[in-house]
C-alpha cells in the first residue's frame, strides 16, 4: 500500500531480521510461519500444546480446526504472543520462527511482532471511536499524524475490508453502530491498515448470521494475495470454503496437516476422519 | 391444603385440575409475603429519605420569616445605625494594628541577633525548670527561708520557745539547701544534655557550639532562690535593650505617625460606646414586646395546669403583670437620630487625622523587615478600605430610619453572602453562610487536588499495570483506608500531621512555598490533606471499576494492532472509562464535601472567610465548615431558635450540594452503561 510506512516501521524494529525487510520477494514453497516441536502451557506444569510442529507458507489460507479445548485458539495466539498476557503462560519447549526471527527470543519485542502479525478476534470489537479511528488507530500509536495519508490508508483499509461503500458518508459516526458484520469488517479493516504479513483471525465468524458470515469468507479469499492468513474454525465446512491448508488438532497435538482437500476427501489420520465425517467433535 | 373430605371437594372443583398449594391467608402464599417483605424493606428506605428530606426542609424554611423578624427588630432597635459607625472603627483598629505591628516588626529588627539567643536562653531555661520542677521549688523555698529567718529571729530575741522553733527551721532550712543545691545542678546539667530541651519547635533557633556552652553555662548559673545573670547574657539585654532604644529614635516619626493614626478615632470610639448601650437597652424593649404573647400563653397554659391555688394564684398575678404595650419606636431611636449631626462633626476630622498619619508613614519598600513590608502591604489594602467604609457609613447615617421596611431580599442574602456568623450575642446574631462554604470549599479544593491524581493513578497502576500479587496488596490496603474511623484520622492529624507540617514550615529554606511559615497548627491544608487521604479509597474504588468494565476485548484488540500497554491506556482504556472516572471523582468530592469528624478536629475552627490576597498561601489559614459548625453548634442551641434554624439551614444546604453531585455522578454512570 505505502513503502513510507514500511520504513517508518524499519526504523523502529528490533532487532534487524527477516521481519524488518520486505526486500527479497517471497517465493512459492517459502515459509513465513515455522512452528518447531512447540509445548506449552499456561501454568508451567500441564502442557495445553505438545510437540506441534507445522510451517505455514506465504500467501495462503491456513486453517486449524479440532474440537474445543484442542489448542488450535492457543496456538493462534502464539504466534503473536498474546498468551504473554497471561501471567505464568509460555512455550516450554521448541521454538516458532516467523520471518527466520524466532518470536520467543528475548531480544524481540513483541509490540513490534504485533505489528507485522494482525490478530481479527472471535467476537467483532471496535474500539468505542468513529469508524475513521478505528481504522487509524494502528497507525496513530506509531506516530503518524499526516492527515493525508492517514485519509489515504482508511479509504484504501477500509476498500479492501469492502466496507468502504458502506461508511464512506458516516466516518465519523461510531464504530459501535455498525451491523454485526460490518463491525467484524471494520475489524478487519483495522488490522489490515497496518499493513501486517500475517493475519490471525481467531473463529471471526461465529458471532455473524450467514450472510455476513459468506461476506468475510469472500474477503479472506481476496485478502491472501495480500496477507498469509491463519484461520481458526469450529465450521468445518468454512474451512474447505476458504483455507488451502487445513491443521487438525486434537487433545493438543497436531494429528495432521496437508491441502484441504486431501483433508477432507482422503484424510491419512483415522482420528480426522473420525472427526470430519462428525463421529466426534 | 384441606381440613375435611367435604371442603376439599368444593375447594378442588373450584380450583380445578391445577389448584395452588400452600397455605394462605386473604389470598397470599408464602412468596407473596416473602416477596412484599422485601419489598417493603426497600420501600422503607425511600420512605426516610423523603421523611428526611420533609423535616429538613420543614425546619429549615422558617429559618427565614424568623430571620426576617431579627432584622426588623435591628433595625428598629437601632443596632443597624450604631453597627455602622462600628464597621469604620472597626476598619481604623484593623489598619492601626496593622502599622503597629509592622512598626514593631522594624524594631525588634534591630536588636534580632541578641534577642534571638536571649530567647533561646529562656527557653531552655524554662525546659530545665519543667525537668527539675519539684527540686527547684523546695531549693527555692529553702533558700528564701535562709534569707527571711535570721531577721525574724532578730525581732524574736524576747521569745525564747519561738526563738529556738525559728532557729531550728534555720537549720534545716540550711540544711536542706545544702542537699538540694547540688541535686539541683546535677538535674540540671543532666537535663542539658536532653536533646528535647534544646528543641525550640516552632520558634527554631539555630545555635553554634559556642553559643550553645554559654547558655548552658547561664542556665546552670541561674540556680532558684537567687538572682544571678550570666555576664555574657547581662550584657547581651542590655545591648539589646540599648539596640531597641536607637531604634525607637531613629523611627520616632514612624511612631509618631502611627500613634496619631491609632488616636484618631477615640471621639468617634466614644460616640459609638454611647450609642451602642442605648441601642442595646432599645433591643431589650424590643424583644420583650415582641416575645410577650408569647410568654403570655405559656404563663396562662401553666395556669391550667396549675391544681395548688397558692401557685395558681401566684401565676395568675404574674400573667396580669405581662403588660402587652407597643413601644414608643420614636422616643426609643431620638438619641440616635440626634447624633446623626455629632457624627457629621466627628467624621470629617478623623478622616482628615488617619490621612494626615498615613501620609508620615513610611514606605512599604522603605523598611527594613520582611515581616514589616508584608504587614505595610496589609495596610495599605485596610487603608482603602478604611476609606470606603466611611465613606459608606457618610452617606448611610443620614439616610438611614428606624421605620423603613426591612427588604425580605436584603435577609435572606444576609444569609447566602453574609461575611459573618456570630452566634450567641447579646447584641444581634449574624447567620452568614459564606465563612462557612468557602471553608468547606477550600478544604475540598485542597483534598480534591491532592486525592484525584494519587487515586485515579493509583487505580490504573492496580488495574492496568500491576501483577496480581501487587493488585492483591495494593487494593485491598487502600480499600482498608475506610476502615479507619473519621475521629481517629483527625486525632492524627491534630498530633502528627499537624505539628509535622508546622515545623517543616518553619524550615528556612522552605520559605518560598506559599503560605509558609504556617502559624496555626490546625488549618485548612492539614485538613485537605487528611480529607484527601480519606477520599482515596472512594474514587480509587470507583475509578478501579470504572477501569474494569472496560471490555478485555478493547485492550486485546489494541494491543494485537502493535499498541504498547501505555498507549493502550491512554488511547483505549482511560477514554472508555473516563465518563466512570468523573462519578468517582464527583463521588470523591461529596465524600469530602460530607466529612465532619476530620474537618471539626482539624481545620482549625475560625469562623472567617480566608483571605484569599495571600494567594495559594490562603490554604494555610484555619476555616470552618458548613458540617463542623453544625456538628460543633446544635448541641447547644434551643430547640426552635432562630440558632438553631440557621443550622438546618445550613444543612440543608449541604444536603442540596451532596445530593446534586450523587445526582449528576449517577446520571454520568449511566450514560457510561450505555455507551457499549
Amino acid at each position: 500500500m505505502n513503502v513510507t510506512m514500511s520504513e517508518t516501521q524499519m526504523d523502529t524494529l528490533k532487532p534487524e531480521s527477516e521481519l524488518t525487510s520486505n526486500a527479497r520477494p517471497v517465493e512459492a514453497g517459502d515459509v513465513v510461519i515455522e512452528i518447531d516441536d512447540v509445548n506449552f502451557s499456561y501454568d508451567g506444569n500441564k502442557d495445553v500444546l505438545r510437540d506441534v510442529s507445522m510451517n505455514i507458507a506465504p500467501n495462503e489460507v491456513t486453517a486449524f480446526i479440532g474440537p474445543s479445548g484442542c489448542g488450535k485458539t492457543t496456538l493462534l495466539r502464539c504466534l503473536n504472543r498474546m498468551n504473554d498476557l497471561i501471567p505464568g503462560a509460555g512455550l516450554t519447549k521448541g521454538a516458532i520462527r516467523i520471518l527466520d526471527t524466532n518470536i520467543y527470543d528475548p531480544a524481540v519485542d513483541s509490540i513490534e511482532l504485533r505489528k507485522h502479525v494482525g490478530m481479527v478476534f472471535q467476537k467483532y470489537n471496535p474500539f468505542p471511536k468513529s469508524i475513521y479511528e478505528n481504522v487509524a488507530y494502528g497507525l496513530r500509536i506509531q506516530g503518524i499524524r499526516n492527515k493525508a495519508m492517514l485519509d489515504e490508508v482508511v479509504r484504501e483499509s477500509l476498500t479492501a475490508a469492502g466496507l468502504w461503500e458502506e461508511v464512506k458518508d458516516r466516518l465519523d459516526s461510531s464504530g459501535l453502530g455498525l451491523s454485526g458484520g460490518q463491525q467484524q469488517r471494520l475489524c478487519i479493516a483495522r488490522t489490515i491498515a497496518v499493513q501486517p504479513k500475517i493475519i490471525l483471525m481467531d473463529e471471526p465468524c461465529s458471532a455473524l448470521d450467514p450472510i455476513s458470515t459468506a461476506r468475510i469468507e469472500d474477503l479472506i479469499t481476496q485478502l491472501k494475495t495480500q496477507f498469509t492468513i491463519v484461520i481458526v474454525t469450529h465450521n468445518m465446512q468454512q474451512a474447505t470454503r476458504v483455507s488451502d491448508k487445513t491443521a487438525f488438532f486434537y487433545l493438543g497435538e497436531l494429528i495432521e496437516m496437508a491441502d484441504t482437500t486431501k483433508i477432507f476427501s482422503n484424510p491419512s489420520m483415522r482420528q480426522t476422519e473420525d472427526y470430519i465425517s462428525g463421529r466426534f467433535g | 391444603m384441606s381440613k375435611t373430605t367435604d371442603s376439599s371437594k368444593t375447594a378442588k372443583s373450584k380450583r380445578g385440575a391445577f389448584p395452588r398449594k400452600g397455605f394462605r391467608i386473604f389470598g397470599l402464599g408464602l412468596q407473596d409475603f416473602i416477596r412484599y417483605f422485601f419489598g417493603g424493606n426497600a420501600a422503607l428506605a425511600i420512605v426516610m429519605l423523603v421523611l428526611i428530606c420533609i423535616f429538613l426542609a420543614m425546619e429549615a424554611v422558617w429559618f427565614f420569616p424568623q430571620h426576617h423578624h431579627e432584622y426588623r427588630i435591628y433595625r428598629q432597635a437601632g443596632q443597624e445605625y450604631v453597627d455602622l459607625i462600628g464597621a469604620e472603627i472597626d476598619a481604623h483598629t484593623r489598619l492601626g494594628s496593622s502599622v503597629n505591628i509592622a512598626y514593631l516588626a522594624e524594631v525588634n529588627e534591630s536588636s534580632k541577633r541578641e534577642d534571638r539567643l536571649i530567647n533561646a536562653l529562656m527557653q531552655v531555661e524554662t525546659a530545665v525548670e519543667n525537668r527539675t520542677e519539684r527540686l527547684t521549688e523546695r531549693l527555692e523555698d529553702a533558700r528564701e527561708l535562709i534569707e527571711e529567718l535570721p531577721e525574724e529571729i532578730e525581732d524574736a530575741k524576747d521569745d525564747a520557745e519561738e526563738l529556738a522553733e525559728l532557729q531550728a527551721d534555720l537549720i534545716k532550712a540550711q540544711k536542706e539547701e545544702q542537699e538540694f543545691a547540688p541535686q539541683w545542678r546535677k538535674a540540671a546539667a543532666e537535663a542539658l544534655e536532653l536533646p528535647e530541651v534544646w528543641d525550640f519547635g516552632v520558634n527554631v533557633v539555630k545555635l553554634t557550639d559556642n553559643e550553645k556552652e554559654t547558655i548552658k553555662e547561664a542556665a546552670l548559673m541561674a540556680e532558684p532562690g537567687f538572682e544571678t545573670e550570666h555576664p555574657f547574657f547581662a550584657a547581651l539585654s542590655e545591648e539589646s535593650k540599648q539596640k531597641k532604644e536607637v531604634a525607637r529614635e531613629r523611627l520616632v516619626a514612624f511612631k509618631a505617625a502611627v500613634d496619631e493614626l491609632r488616636g484618631a478615632a477615640s471621639p468617634m470610639k466614644t460616640l459609638h460606646g454611647e450609642l451602642r448601650t442605648i441601642a442595646m437597652e432599645n433591643r431589650e424593649v424590643l424583644d420583650k414586646f415582641e416575645t410577650a404573647p408569647a410568654r403570655l400563653e405559656a404563663l396562662l397554659e401553666g395556669i391550667e395546669a396549675t391544681k395548688d391555688p397558692e401557685e395558681r394564684k401566684r401565676k395568675e398575678e404574674m400573667a396580669a403583670a405581662v403588660v402587652i404595650e407597643t413601644p414608643d419606636y420614636v422616643a426609643l431611636t431620638k438619641p440616635i437620630y440626634e447624633s446623626q449631626s455629632k457624627h457629621a462633626e466627628l467624621i470629617v476630622p478623623f478622616v482628615e487625622t488617619v490621612k494626615t498619619g498615613w501620609e508620615k508613614l513610611p514606605e512599604v519598600n522603605s523598611l527594613e523587615t520582611k515581616a514589616g513590608r508584608a504587614k505595610m502591604r496589609t495596610a495599605v489594602s485596610d487603608y482603602e478600605n478604611f476609606l470606603r467604609s466611611t465613606e459608606h457609613a457618610t452617606k448611610a447615617i443620614p439616610e438611614w430610619r428606624h421605620d423603613r421596611p426591612m427588604s425580605k431580599v436584603k435577609t435572606v442574602l444576609a444569609f447566602f453572602v453574609g461575611k459573618e456568623w456570630v452566634t450567641n450575642s447579646s447584641w444581634h446574631e449574624f447567620y452568614g453562610l459564606l465563612p462557612l462554604l468557602s471553608g468547606s470549599l477550600c478544604i475540598s479544593v485542597v483534598a480534591m487536588v491532592l486525592a484525584v491524581p494519587f487515586s485515579v493513578a493509583a487505580a490504573v497502576y492496580v488495574n492496568q499495570l500491576a501483577w496480581w500479587r501487587e493488585q492483591n496488596f495494593i487494593k485491598p490496603a487502600l480499600e482498608f483506608i475506610q476502615a479507619i474511623p473519621s475521629v481517629v484520622l483527625g486525632f492524627f492529624g491534630i498530633l502528627v500531621l499537624g505539628t509535622a507540617l508546622r515545623n517543616l514550615s518553619h524550615i528556612e529554606s522552605l520559605s518560598w512555598v506559599p503560605g509558609f511559615p504556617m502559624s496555626e497548627r490546625l488549618n485548612m491544608l492539614t485538613a485537605g490533606i487528611l480529607l484527601a487521604f480519606m477520599a482515596v479509597p472512594t474514587i480509587f474504588t470507583l475509578a478501579e471499576d470504572a477501569l474494569n468494565n472496560v471490555p478485555k476485548a478493547f485492550t486485546e484488540a489494541s494491543l494485537a494492532l502493535g499498541a504498547s500497554r501505555l498507549q493502550t491506556i491512554f488511547r483505549v482504556v482511560m477514554p472508555t472509562a473516563v465518563s466512570g472516572i468523573i462519578a468517582a471523582i464527583l463521588l470523591g468530592f461529596g465524600r469530602i464535601i460530607g466529612e465532619t469528624m476530620v474537618v471539626l478536629l482539624v481545620a482549625g475552627n475560625k469562623i472567617q472567610i480566608p483571605d484569599f490576597s495571600a494567594g495559594i498561601g490562603v490554604f494555610t489559614q484555619p476555616a470552618h465548615t458548613m458540617t463542623g459548625i453544625i456538628a460543633q453548634e446544635l448541641g447547644e442551641v434551643d430547640k426552635g431558635s432562630l440558632h438553631w434554624r440557621a443550622l438546618f439551614m445550613v444543612g440543608m444546604i449541604l444536603f442540596v450540594i451532596s445530593l446534586s453531585i450523587n445526582f449528576a455522578a449517577q446520571r454520568i454512570l449511566k450514560k457510561l452503561h450505555q455507551s457499549y
